[in-house]
This record gives structure tokens, C-alpha cells and sequence, in this order.
């Protein structure tokens, strides 16, 4: 399961407890050397303790923690070849940027040339080149984050691990830091192992995403499956927006299971096991389902629902449709916003359709 | 309306301010005025200007050897007393264990005993290891300056570790980790990250403990021995009323010297303030003199 040859890191069954409380459950993965991994959850669910494990600051309780094959479980933090970038990033105030990020350098003994030539270069990296001579305090949000990013690069570790290194900029910035990383990353090789609990963030950066509830990690995947394939409930409702619908078995037509809701109204899934009389729920994603005014002929796959729109949010690229179904549910419905879609308000009775690849069994 | 901002509210402060000035002050004002008043007795009037008090005091080889007893066991007390305080104002922020309240508590308590009593339980303490010491290993420490040194860092490092703790526990854990991250030992970390973090509150301490010790009489008189120390001197020395003048004038200068240090302590840790820039605090401790 772990500890191929080409891992950069791999936990093999990892927990940490705190007191009774169990942090991170039997944690078992691998990153690979020069991806973006992301640990993505909410807040609580063990991802920073999982990072900090990495980095030395926490010891597992079971498990080991391979870095590049060796087992580094138990190896103090300023032994082990990772280097982190902090929450808030921790920058010495009593330092300019250049002595900021000499600090690895020296404790190292690198040769003073060398190190000059190798701290400059690393400050041109994140383009902090003018700056060399600042305190942190004196720098924006921004510029001390990559300060943080050429402290920790600057050393050349075996992988550069993050915690939340973007919450605290405003919006924009955010995003901007997003691609710059992304772009650090890709020109460096460097394995980033990034914690956030942001998923637009973690789906737009990452190469692997592992998403973890609760101590547990629940899916190990690319953005595009941890999004479209999602493996637990959690995952679904975690990553994205998730229209959960009540679904009775009517009718089952090969793997494919039929809940009738009236003539002209039915719900598909792709069911392996089912049987008339089962229920469960099911889950289809808002930007899935087309809207369509009542009477237009609609496409015979797929499920088909009538409802009321009771709410239209513009969002700008997209307009948001919350509908009230015949079913009782309360679905959503994202639409590219075009004349079509301004023309559509509140009252207005509409038709949703969605095809059965979307759809999936939650529980 | 409240009371600190009404018209007699403020009046109110403000006389309360001025007598607390005058009752701190005067006293020493008075001090400095007999101590260039030509006559023996402190009585007024005064009886004109002389410099001949501050000229005996300073050809008076028995006060100034006195002086510098104070000074070195000021000095050794009080790095010692810092050097332990840092040390436990860094268990007590950074690490969690059992029995925390009760070892800080443990720490903290010599705050609250007596120095009288103190001084007599470290005299029988220290007779009864020089008694065993001397029938089993044939060595004498005996008392005298050192055993004074010891005495002051007992009662000053509680001072010292209330200073540290609050500066301690402003600076971020995330700073130590980020150095540990980074390949620094515990001791480099200390070296190169929390030891210059914490130094205003380190200058602080130096000096409550310089002057706690410098001018302690109760602890000095039980374990000085032939050492004697200024505060030591000069109470010997209020039997022999024409003495007295002398005793003015070298507490004028001292207390001088003392407003000096403290002011400069104070500068200086203002400065590294600016420097660090971490949100501008309070003075912890930097007037405790």
C-alpha cells in the first residue's frame, strides 16, 4: 500500500491521540516526489497535526513516516530535510528578509559566497530581490508570505510542507499567491505538501488531494475525482456544493435503479444492488442540472423533476437557482448566466434535468 | 458621567497624584538637601553649602569597601537569579506537565515569606551543612558574600520570573518551530531566536534583582559575616551621630546612580522595542527598582 520506491513521503498507518482525543486515525498514503498534495478539511479534522508530523513537530503515536525511504518517525524537526511554511508565517522579527532567509543556511555552514549567491537567487525567485535589506514587519501580507516561501525553499528540501500559508490574505491576493506557488512549484520540482481547508483552493492547486474528516483521511484522489467520483458522503459534501435527494427504489432496469415521482417525473441512479423498496440518498452537483422552462421537450435519459423557482442568486459568471421540487426537495441549479437565464425569476415553474452519469449513491 | 473624566473626578486624581509625588519624593529631596547642608544635625535651617560630606564618605575606605561587597553580590545574585528565572519562566510558558500550578506556586512563594525569617532558616541551613560538611569532607564554606548571593537569588528570582513570563509568552511558538524547522538545535534556538526576543525583558530583570539585592539589609545581616554590605554599613553606622551627613551623601549618589541605571535599562529596552517592533508593550517591570 506504501513506501514505493518513488514516494517522497509515505505514512504507513499513522494516529496521534492527544489525551482522549484522537487526532489522526491510521493514516496511510504516499506523496509523490515533486507533486502538490493537499490535505484538505475542515478545521479539527487532524490535517495540521498530520503536517506537523511530517515536519517533526508532533511524534505518531503508531505508525511510521517514511522521508524518501527512511523512517524518520521519531528524527527531531531540525533533523529531518523538510521545511515548513507557517500559518502566519513566523518570520524573526529581529531579522531582515536576508538574514531571515540565511537562517537555514547558516546553521548549515554554508560558505558565506555561496550562501549570499544562493540566498539572492532564492529572493529572486519570489521577486523579493530590492528587499533584501527589510524587516518582515515593513513588508505587506504578501511579500512576507514569500519572504516565508524563500526561507523555507532556500534550504532545498525533500519536501516543502504548508500550513494554511494563504489565510491570512485578503481575497485577491489569494489568489494571485495561488498561481504564483503553483508556478514556484512547477519551475522548483519541489514536493509541496499544502494543508487548507479552502477546497476552491485545494482543487485549483493540487495534483492529489487528500481529504480528511474527523481524523480520518476519506479519499485519497485528483481534483477531478475527489469532485466527481467522491467516495464517501463527506467528501461529496465537503468538495463543492451537493444537491442530496430522498431516493425509493421503484423499479430497477438493469444496474440502473428508477424512482418514479410521477408521469412525467423520475430520478436515475446507477445502482449495482438494488431492489424495489430500497432507499437511500443520492447526490447530483448544482452546475449538473439543466433548467428549462415548463413544456419544452426534454431528453428521454436521465432524471426529470419539476419544481417552482423560489430563489435566483446572481453570482456574476453564474446565476443560482434554488428550486422547489415536486418532491419536497429544495434543489440548486448552476447556470452559466446568459438572456436565457435573466429572463427566468422567482414563481416561475421550471424543469430540471440531469443525466445518469451524474448522479450517484451518497449512503 | 465617569469618575476619571468628571471636573472633580480629575481634581480628585490629580491631588491624589500630587501627594503620592510628594510622599515618594520629598524624602529624598530632604536627603539631598542634607547632604550638602554644613552642619551635623539634619534640622533646619540650614546652615550653608559644603561638598566636605561627599569628599569623607569618599576617603572612607570601610563604605567604599562595603559598596563594592553590595555591588558584586548584586551583580553575581542577580545574573544568577535571571539566569535561573529565564530557565523556569521557559518551562512554565513552553511546556505542559503536572503539577504545573503547584511548581509554579512552589517558585513564586519565597514572594511571601518574610526575609527576616529567611534569612534565620538559611543561617541554621547553612550551619548545618558546614557542620556536616567540615566533620565528613574537612571543608568550610561558611558565610560571608557568597552565602549572601545565595540568599538574594532565592528571593529576587521570583521577581525576575514575573517579569519573563508575560514576554515569553508573547513570542509566538511558531518563531522556535520555524528555527527548529530550519535546522537549529534547541540551544541555537534559544541562542539565535528567543533569548534576543525576550532580551527587554531580560534588562528588566537585571536590574529589579540588581537593586533587590543591593540595598537588602534583613538577609545581608544574618549571613554577611565579616562581609559587610552598604545597607549593613550604613545601619551600623546611625549610632555615631557625626557620621550621619556621610551616610546622606552616599545615598544621594546612590540612589543617583540608581535612577541612572534604571533610566538607561529603560532606554535601551525601548529601543530594542522599536527595533523588534513587536506590538509596543507596557513597561513590564523596567521602574520596578
Amino acid at each position: 500500500m506504501s513506501g514505493s520506491a518513488n514516494a517522497a513521503i509515505s505514512l504507513e498507518g499513522v494516529s496521534k491521540r492527544f489525551g482522549s482525543v484522537v487526532a489522526v486515525r491510521e493514516a496511510s498514503f504516499d506523496i509523490r516526489e515533486g507533486e502538490f498534495f493537499s490535505l484538505l478539511g475542515p478545521s479539527g479534522c487532524g490535517k495540521t497535526t498530520t503536517l506537523r508530523m511530517i515536519a517533526g513537530f508532533e511524534e505518531p503515536d503508531e505508525g511510521r513516516i517514511l522521508l524518501r525511504g527512511d523512517d524518520v518517525s521519531h528524527v527531531p524537526p531540525n533533523q529531518r530535510e523538510v521545511n515548513m511554511v507557517f500559518q502566519q508565517y513566523a518570520l524573526f522579527p529581529h531579522m531582515g528578509v536576508f538574514e531571515n532567509v540565511a537562517f537555514g543556511l547558516k546553521i548549515k555552514k554554508v560558505p558565506r559566497g555561496q550562501l549570499r549567491e544562493r540566498v539572492m537567487e532564492m529572493l529572486k525567485v519570489v521577486r523579493l530581490e530590492q528587499m533584501e535589506n527589510r524587516r518582515p514587519q515593513q513588508l505587506s501580507g504578501g511579500q512576507q508570505q514569500r519572504v516565508a516561501l524563500a526561507r523555507a525553499l532556500v534550504n532545498d528540501p525533500a519536501a516543502l510542507l504548508l500550513d494554511e500559508p494563504l489565510g491570512a490574505l485578503d481575497v485577491k491576493l489569494r489568489r494571485q499567491m495561488q498561481l504564483e506557488l503553483k508556478a514556484i512549484q512547477h519551475d522548483l520540482g519541489t514536493t509541496f505538501v499544502y494543508v487548507t481547508h479552502d477546497q476552491e483552493e485545494a482543487l485549483a492547486m493540487s495534483d492529489t488531494i487528500a481529504i480528511m474528516n474527523d481524523g480520518v483521511v476519506e479519499q485519497i484522489g485528483s481534483a477531478r475525482e475527489v469532485y466527481e467520483q467522491p467516495a464517501t458522503p463527506f467528501v461529496a459534501d465537503f468538495v463543492g456544493t451537493l444537491n442530496a435527494l430522498e431516493f425509493r427504489v421503484d423499479e430497477v432496469n438493469g444496474d440502473v435503479a428508477i424512482m418514479r415521482v410521477s408521469d412525467d417525473e423520475r430520478l436515475l441512479v446507477s445502482k449495482g444492488s438494488g431492489k424495489p423498496g430500497d432507499g437511500f440518498r443520492v447526490g447530483v452537483r448544482p452546475e449538473r442540472i439543466r433548467i428549462e422552462t415548463d413544456g419544452k421537450p426534454t431528453p428521454a435519459q436521465g432524471s426529470r423533476l419539476k419544481g417552482v423557482i423560489a430563489n435566483v442568486v446572481y453570482l456574476g459568471t453564474l446565476t443560482q437557482f434554488h428550486v422547489d421540487t415536486s418532491t419536497g426537495a429544495s434543489v440548486i441549479s448552476n447556470q452559466l448566466s446568459d438572456e436565457r437565464t435573466d429572463t427566468l425569476g422567482p414563481g416561475d415553474k421550471v424543469v430540471l434535468t440531469w443525466s445518469l452519469e451524474h448522479t450517484w449513491v451518497l449512503d | 458621567m465617569d469618575i476619571a473624566t468628571s471636573r472633580n473626578g480629575l481634581r480628585a486624581l490629580r491631588g491624589f497624584f500630587g501627594l503620592l509625588v510628594v510622599f515618594l519624593y520629598a524624602p529624598i529631596l530632604i536627603l539631598a538637601i542634607f547632604s550638602f547642608n554644613d552642619g551635623v544635625l539634619p534640622t533646619f535651617p540650614l546652615k550653608g553649602f559644603t561638598l566636605r560630606w561627599y569628599e569623607q564618605f569618599l576617603s572612607n575606605p570601610e563604605l567604599l569597601e562595603a559598596l563594592r561587597t553590595s555591588a558584586r553580590v548584586a551583580a553575581v545574585s542577580s545574573i544568577l537569579a535571571v539566569s535561573l528565572g529565564v530557565l523556569a519562566a521557559i518551562v512554565m510558558v513552553r511546556r505542559r506537565f503536572r503539577g504545573k500550578a503547584a511548581a509554579s506556586a512552589f517558585l513564586l512563594s519565597p514572594l511571601v515569606i518574610p526575609y527576616v525569617v529567611f534569612g534565620i532558616a538559611l543561617l541554621i541551613l547553612f550551619f548545618a551543612v558546614d557542620t556536616f560538611l567540615q566533620s565528613t569532607f574537612g571543608l568550610e564554606l561558611g558565610l560571608g558574600w557568597r552565602a549572601v548571593v545565595i540568599g538574594h537569588v532565592v528571593v529576587s528570582m521570583p521577581f525576575t520570573i514575573l517579569v519573563l513570563v508575560p514576554r515569553l509568552e508573547r513570542i509566538n511558538v511558531a518563531l522556535e518551530e520555524a528555527a527548529r524547522d530550519l535546522g537549529a538545535s534547541g540551544l541555537r534556538t534559544f541562542r539565535s531566536i528567543t533569548f534576543p526576543l525576550i532580551m527587554p525583558a531580560i534588562v528588566s530583570a537585571l536590574v529589579i534583582a540588581f537593586t533587590l539585592s543591593f540595598d537588602e539589609f534583613a538577609i545581608a545581616s544574618f549571613l554577611a559575616s565579616t562581609d559587610t554590605t552598604y545597607p549593613l554599613y550604613l545601619f551600623s553606622q546611625l549610632r555615631f551621630p557625626t557620621r550621619l551627613p556621610q551616610m546622606l551623601a552616599v545615598s544621594v549618589v546612590v540612589i543617583f546612580l540608581s535612577i541612572l541605571v534604571v533610566l538607561l535599562a529603560e532606554i535601551g529596552r525601548r529601543v530594542a522595542e522599536r527595533r523588534l517592533a513587536v506590538e509596543p508593550s507596557t513597561a513590564i517591570g523596567g521602574s520596578g527598582a
